[in-house]
Order: structure tokens, then sequence, then C-alpha cells
């Protein structure tokens, strides 16, 4: 992931605040894109730009939650923090209920929004890599033939190779050569790691009958 | 019998008759000496013709000589009175020829008294008896003439010249009865004087054969007089007649003054000052309850009367008497019956040398009008109200006891002193301009409009009153009747009033201020986010090494901006939570709109209410409590945000107006909002205290905001709108004075 690429987001529509916010994140080094209305936000937004989205709660037009719902809604994962003006307890638990990484209350600690922002997005870094690495498991698993895809199913249940031939009803020396394609597919060397792989490709072992 | 007989029987008999006539006359009217001097004269006379008879049939000389001795005695007094009774009768003739012949007769009274056989004759020789006319023997004396008899001749002739300087007199005094009486009366004395002396000397001279007949003479004058006499009683006739005539006339002049007296119920009375004796019509009786017979002086009149007038009558009476020569007074009479009864009376004093000797006058019973005067004062007196007459002088003429316990004076006090003694120095000059002003056109009206009014206790200090004046005409004078109320109390109710009303507009203020409160929390927090931003970001680039001045200033150039603004938030917020009396200034209601609207503009944007605001250029100022004012705007619109709540966010519109109505002396504010309206039974119940369509509110909102713009002189009411949703509004006067 590349550092410049990773954007923190503010969304207030009070330019006073806007303001202040922009200057302090980019003192602390960090690249920052404002928008004075959710919309405007919605607009330019590109979801696979990494980074997290400071939000002020109550805006004219779409406020604080309704852009985290349509942001929900496109599947992005963007880190929300929110500002809001003051301790609106209800609006708060439904933000984090929602996924937020935090709620600050103005007026806010620079050093928490700090700490909160830089948290948010090595957390959005985080995400996206898993997001990343799934992506490569499943394309891998996607390669499987449904021949192979059984016989991977019954290997994550430790059956041995003779028994796998005895339920599929073919020979084991059949069942070997599959288990050397699935392993190679899935980029293992070791019955272990492909079992690892299956278990977060969320591969579930095939039930003993 | 012998017609000598008769004709002197008769001129005695004439004479004495005439004699005892005027001798009668003279006795009705004693002052009328003429009468008695005429009287004397025909008695004179009688005596003179008697003696004449006597000697015309004497038998001897000594007889005749007796006889004309005698006849000198009635001569003097028939002389003297002739002179005393020209002298009366016409008022002219010389007295030193009356006092000459008066004098020459006494002389010839007394010679004669001393001279034998008389005065006529030295001596008397004998008879004469001479035949006359008709046979009849009469007797003359023949003798020696005494020359004395010249003084009686003398005395004769004065008293002719004293008569006929009386005549010419009395002649050229030229009026017409006086110039026949100077003929009549005069030419017949001086004919009867001419004949007496004249006759005698004749028969001397011996040119005529008659007796001495004087007596005969004197018919002549008993005629005259006759004549004067039946004048008199022709002029007494008329002069009766005319007196008839005048009795009638002053008869009737005198019903119908008794009649006009009756009309007008006056009674009539005289009062004889130095008899005291008071007469007076039965009316007058009547009126003062006394009996018929009774005889009334001076003081059993005060009798009559109440005790406690008594005494204003007796000094009334008293001033008149010395010298006022008027009178005039009221009074009560108690009557038997125990009544009282009012009476004016009147009158005059009649001075006689200086001196008062009666008295005239009327009596009328005044009773209704001081019936009626009493009943308006006992109104006047039981009125509620202060109540205060004033004479266009503005002299105090009437007081109750109202007016005692307002102002702290006692009506001795104020009756006949200045209505400026109640008003406070500070408004006295602008008080009687008023006043004139007032009896110049004077209408019923109340005085309050749009100025406080004062009245000044006796003790110095101001108290507030209303009052209302009513004219009153009477006959004499026009009057001012002012009704003052006492309004002291009503001040400090409605000052109370005000307080209290102040106080819940204040306790609404706060539960609307609470409602908002995280509205305004945000106002609030909005430029401290942005100031604590800032200055940690100045710390963090003061942390880093590079320095960044331009940068730091713009920094603190912000943070001072933001301060600001915290700054107007907080003092904002001072204002409405400000526990204060109604302080009003102009105000430009198109500011106090956007004062709100700011204030409001998180909740606004939290309830997703868009607002829109049309605002009238130009509008003038109105007079109101800023922060009265933005509390009902900020409850407009605060209620048509909660009316929208059901509302897709997309609908919530709010429409916030300024217009300017009645050619600009009005302004109008409205809030029209989308929401579902007001259903027309709670159009008027949603003002009432209490009443409340939502779940959460005390149902204050709207009640208060009435007050207070009822307070400013406005009004506030709700329509709803031909689409959807309410409008809200209210008018403020405009500032007539600070119009823009």
């Amino acid at each position: 992931m590349n550092d410049l690429a990773t954007t923190v987001f503010v969304v207030d529509d009070e330019l006073s605040v806007r303001q202040a916010l922009v200057r302090l994140l980019r003192l602390a080094r960090l690249n920052v894109a404002a928008f004075s209305s959710a919309e405007a936000f919605l607009e330019c937004y590109d979801p696979g730009t990494p980074g997290c989205l400071v939000l002020d709660l109550a805006m004219p037009g779409l406020n604080g939650l309704e852009l985290q719902e349509a942001l929900t809604g496109r599947g992005s994962s963007l880190p929300i923090i929110f500002l809001t003006g003051h301790g609106d307890l209800p609006s708060g638990v439904m933000a984090m209920k929602r996924g937020a990484v935090d709620f600050l209350t103005k007026p806010a600690d620079a050093n928490d929004l700090i700490e909160t922002v830089r948290g948010a997005i090595e957390k959005d870094r985080v995400t996206r890599q898993t997001r990343a690495e799934l992506t490569e498991i499943q394309r891998r698993f996607a390669t499987l033939t449904p021949r192979e895809h059984e016989v991977l199913c019954q290997v994550v249940c430790g059956k041995l190779n003779k028994q796998i031939a005895a339920d599929l009803g073919t020979t084991e020396k059949t069942i070997k050569v599959h288990r050397a394609r699935v392993m190679e597919k899935a980029k293992v060397g070791s019955l272990a790691e492909l079992v690892m792989l299956a278990q977060r490709a969320r591969i579930l072992p095939c039930q003993p009958t | 019998m012998s017609w000598v007989a008769i004709v002197w029987s008769m001129t005695v008999w004439a004479c004495l008759t005439l004699a005892i006539l005027h001798l009668v006359i003279w006795f009705k009217q004693t002052r009328q000496f003429a009468y008695l001097l005429f009287s004397v004269i025909g008695a004179s006379v009688a005596a003179i013709a008697l003696c004449e008879l006597l000697a015309l049939r004497a038998q001897s000389p000594e007889q005749f000589g007796r006889l004309v001795w005698w006849a000198h005695l009635p001569a003097f007094s028939a002389v003297v009175s002739i002179v005393g009774f020209v002298r009366l009768y016409f008022r002219a003739g010389r007295l030193w020829l009356g006092y000459a012949a008066c004098g020459l007769r006494l002389l010839d009274l007394i010679m004669n008294f001393f001279s034998a056989p008389n005065l006529n004759y030295k001596e008397i020789a004998g008879l004469r008896h001479l035949t006359v006319f008709g046979g009849e023997t009469i007797s003359v004396a023949k003798g020696l003439e005494n020359p004395w008899i010249k003084v009686s001749e003398l005395s004769s002739l004065f008293l002719l010249l004293f008569v006929v300087d009386a005549s010419v007199t009395l002649w050229r005094r030229g009026q017409r009865a006086e110039r026949r009486r100077a003929v009549v009366v005069g030419g017949c004395v001086i004919l009867f004087i001419l004949m007496a002396a004249g006759h005698p000397a004749l028969i001397e001279a011996g040119l005529i054969q008659s007796p001495c007949l004087i007596s005969l003479s004197f018919l002549a004058i008993v005629g005259a007089m006759g004549y004067e006499l039946s004048l008199d009683v022709v002029r007494a006739e008329q002069l009766a007649r005319r007196l008839q005539a005048s009795e009638t006339a002053l008869r009737e002049s005198e019903q119908n003054m008794s009649l006009a007296a009756s009309a007008a119920e006056l009674a009539m009375w005289t009062w004889d000052v130095t008899r005291d004796e008071i007469w007076t019509t039965d009316k007058g009786r009547a009126l003062l309850g006394f009996a018929k017979p009774d005889k009334i002086t001076f003081e059993y009149f005060l009798t009559a009367l109440h005790p406690e007038d008594r005494e204003t009558v007796r000094q009334s009476v008293t001033n008149a008497l010395n010298g006022f020569g008027e009178y005039e007074s009221e009074f009560r009479v108690v009557l038997p019956g125990g009544q009282t009864r009012w009476i004016s009376g009147r009158g005059r004093v009649e001075f006689d040398g200086g001196k008062p000797v009666r008295m005239r006058g009327v009596l009328f019973d005044v009773t209704p009008r001081k019936l009626a005067e009493e009943r308006f004062r006992l109104v006047v007196e039981a009125a509620p109200n202060a109540m205060i007459m004033v004479d266009a002088e503005g002299k105090i003429d009437l007081t109750n006891a109202q007016v005692e316990s307002v102002f702290g004076y006692t009506r001795q006090e104020l009756v006949g002193h200045p209505l400026e003694i109640l008003v406070p120095e500070r408004l006295r000059d602008r008080h009687s301009e008023h006043r004139s002003g007032y009896f110049a056109d004077p209408k019923a009206h109340a005085m309050v409009a749009g100025r406080e009014l004062f009245g000044r206790r006796k003790d110095g200090s101001e108290v507030p009153i209303e009052i209302s004046l009513n004219p009153i005409r009477t006959s004499e004078a026009p009057f001012a009747l002012a009704s003052i109320v006492d309004i002291t109390e009503r001040r400090r109710a409605e000052l109370k009033a005000a307080r209290q009303r102040n106080e819940l507009a204040h306790l609404s203020r706060a539960a609307l201020l609470g409602e908002l409160s995280g509205s305004l929390a945000h106002e609030l927090n909005q430029p401290l986010s942005a100031i604590l931003f800032n200055a940690q970001a100045a710390q963090l680039l003061l942390r880093q090494d590079a320095a960044h001045p331009d940068e730091l200033q713009e920094i603190l150039g912000e943070i001072v901006e933001e301060n600001k603004r915290a700054g107007e938030v907080i003092r904002r917020l001072r204002a409405l939570l400000r526990k204060g009396e109604t302080q009003l200034e102009p105000l430009h209601i198109n500011e106090v709109v956007n004062s709100v609207l700011k204030l409001m503009r998180s909740d606004l944007v939290n309830q997703h209410v868009a607002v829109r605001a049309e605002l009238a250029p130009d509008l003038p100022v109105v007079d109101g409590d800023g922060i009265q004012i933005q509390q009902v705007l900020l409850n407009l619109v605060v209620n048509g945000c909660d009316a929208m709540a059901e509302v897709e966010p997309i609908e919530r519109r709010l429409l916030v107006c300024t217009a300017k109505l009645t050619d600009g002396r009005e302004v109008s504010v409205s809030v029209a909002d989308r929401g579902c309206g007001i259903p027309p039974d709670k159009m008027e119940r949603i003002f009432e205290p209490f009443f409340t369509t939502k779940t959460h509110g005390m149902g204050l909102g709207l009640a208060v905001c009435r007050t207070i713009i009822s307070a400013h002189g406005g009004k506030l009411w709700v329509t709803n709108n031909a689409g959807r949703g309410a409008t809200f509004q209210f008018t403020l006067p405009a500032n007539a004075r600070a119009a823009e």
C-alpha cells in the first residue's frame, strides 16, 4: 500500500471547523481531503482510496449517519470517526453499531483525534490487506474443478486417500492426483497450510456420513 | 209776613248754613283753615244781617243805635276772616295791606266800643220810617254822622286794595282755574266791599233812600262761594271718579300681581320696622306655618325658623337694615307637623331720612330645589369615586368624602380653593391650560388617553389617578364634575401582573432554551472546536522545528474570530435567559428574524427543516422587547419544526415572512410550516395555558407568546394553509416616531 495515497477525508459543513481540522491533520503529516457536505464527498469518493473519514454528525442535507449508511450500501469499509457537537447518545450508539471507529465530542482533543485517525488508517490498511488476501485465496480455490473441490473438502476433514477414494467410488491413485492438483492450485506445500487457507476461505469440511 | 223779613232771614240762614257747612268741612280737614275762615265770614255776615233786620224794624233810635253798635263786632270778624281767607285761598296778596285793613278795623271796633251811640253816628235824632217797594215800612236813623267812621271806611279801602292786589296776582299766575277764582271770588269780595262801603256813603249823602244793606251784598259772595263750592263738588266728583278708576287699575294691578305671585308660588310680606309688625299674605302664613290670627313680630317670625338658621337670618336682616338695603337668605322652617321646609326670602328696605322704616319682600318655597340639591349632594357623596365639582375659574365648589380619603384634605380646606392645589406642582401650568380649554368646549370625556395623571396629596406625595370629566350646565354658571379614581392599587396590580408575565415569559423561555439546548450547545461547540483544533495545530507547528510565522498568524487570527463568535453566542444566550423587566427599544424585525434563525440553525439542520426567509425591505421600526419578540419567534419556529416531525424530510420546509401592514402602521411576521395543520376546534385552544398537542412540553409556549404580543399592542393568531400546514402570524404596531 502506498502511504501517500492514504487520505483522511473531512466532511463538515462548518467552514471554520473544517479549516481547523484540515490544518491540524496536515500538520500531523496526513493527506487530507475536505468536503462541505456529504453529497459533495460522495460525488468524489473512490472506494479504492485507503484512509479514513472524519465526519460531522449534523449537517444540512445528508447528515453523518445517512452518509455512513450510504457508504455501507456501496460496500465501502472506510473507517468513520464521528465528530459531534454534543453527546447525542442515541446517535452515537447507532453510529458505533454500524461500525464507526470512534465517536468524538466537540471540542475534541487534537491529539486524541490524530491518534484515532491514525488508528483508523491502520485499521483500514489491515482490512484492505485481509480482504486482498482472502480475495487471492478465493481466486485460487475458484480455479478448482468440482471433483477437486470435493477432494479438498474430504482432505480438510482429515480423511485418508483410501477413505476418500472409497467415498467417491474411485481409486486411491486418482485421489492422489487430485490432491496434488489442489495443493498446486492453492499454492501450498503442506496439508496444514491447505487446511488454514480453506478455513480462511470459509470452505467447510464435509460432514462424516 | 213782609218780604224784608223773608229776605233778611233767608240771608241769615243762608250765611249760617254756609258757615256751618264749612265748619263741618273744616272739622273733617282741620288743616284747611280757609274753610274755618270762610265759616267765620259766613257767621259774621249772618250776625250783620240779623242786626240789619232788627235795625230795619227798630222802634226807637236807641234800639237802632244799639244794633248798629253791635254790628261792628261781626264786621271786624268778617274783615279779619276775609283777609285770612283770601290769603289762604289765593296764596297771594300783600300782607301789609291785609294787616292795615285788620288793624284799622280793630281800631274801629275799639273806637266803636267807646262811642255812643256808635261809631257811625254822633247822635241819632230819631227814626224815619220809609215806605219801600211792596208797601213795606223800614226804619232809618236820622242823626249826625260820626267823623271817626272814616277809620272804618279806610279799613274797607285797604281791604279792597288787598283783595284787588291778591286777585291781580292770582290772575297773573295765569292758570285757568286760578284766573277764574280770581275773577269770581276776588270780584265778588271786591263787589261786596264796594257795596258794603259805598251803600252807607250813598245813604249818608242822601242820594238814596234805603236802609244800610251790607248783608245783602254778601249774597254775592255766597253766590260766588256757592259757585266755587259747586265747582269743588264737581271737581271732587271728578277726582272721585278718577280715583275710582285709578283704584280699579291699582286693584287690577294688585290682583295681577297677586295672581303672578300665587302663580309663582310667591308670598309677599311687609315689615313695619318701627312698629315691628309683619304683614304677609295667606300664602306667606302658610309657608311659615303661622295660624291666621297671630300677630307677627320679627322675633316671632324667627321662632318659626330652624334653630340653626335663626342667627344667619338675623344677621342678614341686620345687614340690610344697617344700610345694605337688600336682604336675601335661605332658611329652613320647621312646620308644626315636624317637617322641614326650605324657604328663600328676599326683601328691600325702605328708608326714611336714612332710618329704616319698612321692609318689603317675597318668600318662596325652595324645598323641591333644595331636595334636588340635597339629592345631588347625596349622590355625589355616595359615589364610589372621588368627585370634585369645579367652576370655570377652577374653584372647587363641591367635594365628597372619597376626595378626603384620596387627597387627605378636609372638605373645608378644599371648597372655595383653586383646584390646582390637588395638582402636582410640576403639572400645574399645563393643568390650568387644560382647564381653560375644557370650559371653552365642555364635553364628557375621560382624561386618560396616553397620559399618566397624578394628583397631589396634602402631604405632598403624588397619587396616580384616572379622571373623567362631565360638564354640568346650571342656570348660574358652567361647572365641571370630575370623577377621580385612585389607581394606586390598580397600578400595583398591573405591575404585579407585568412582573408575573415577565416571570412566566422567562420560565417559558428557559424551558424553550432547554428544548433547544442541543442546538445551542452545538452553536457554542462549533467555535470552541475550531479554537481547540487551531490552538493544538499551532502547538504541533511549534513542536516541529521549522518556523512558520505566517501560518501561526493565520491560526491565531482564526482563534480570535472563533472566540468572538463563541462570545456572541453566550451573550445571546445570556440575554435570552436574563430575567428582567420588559424593556421597549426600537427593533428592526428582520434582524430579530435573522438572529433567531441563526440561533436555531443546527436544530433546523438536525431536523432536516429547510428554512426560507422572505424579509420585506424598508420595514418600519417597532417598539418592543427584543428578547421577548425573539422568544415568540423561537417558539413559532420550534413549533413549526415539531409540526413537521412526521413529514418526509424532503417536505420539511418552513417559510418565515415579514411584511408591512395597514400603510406601514403595523409590521407582521408569519411562520408557515408544512405539517399537518391544526384541527379547527383547537385553533383557539392552542393559545390557552397548559394546552398542548405535544407529548412533551408544558403547554405554555403559545399562551406566553400571545401574552407577550398583546402586551406589545399586537395580535397573534393562526390559520391553516390552503395546501398543508399552518401559518402562525403576529403583528406589532410600528413606531411612528422612529420610522426609517
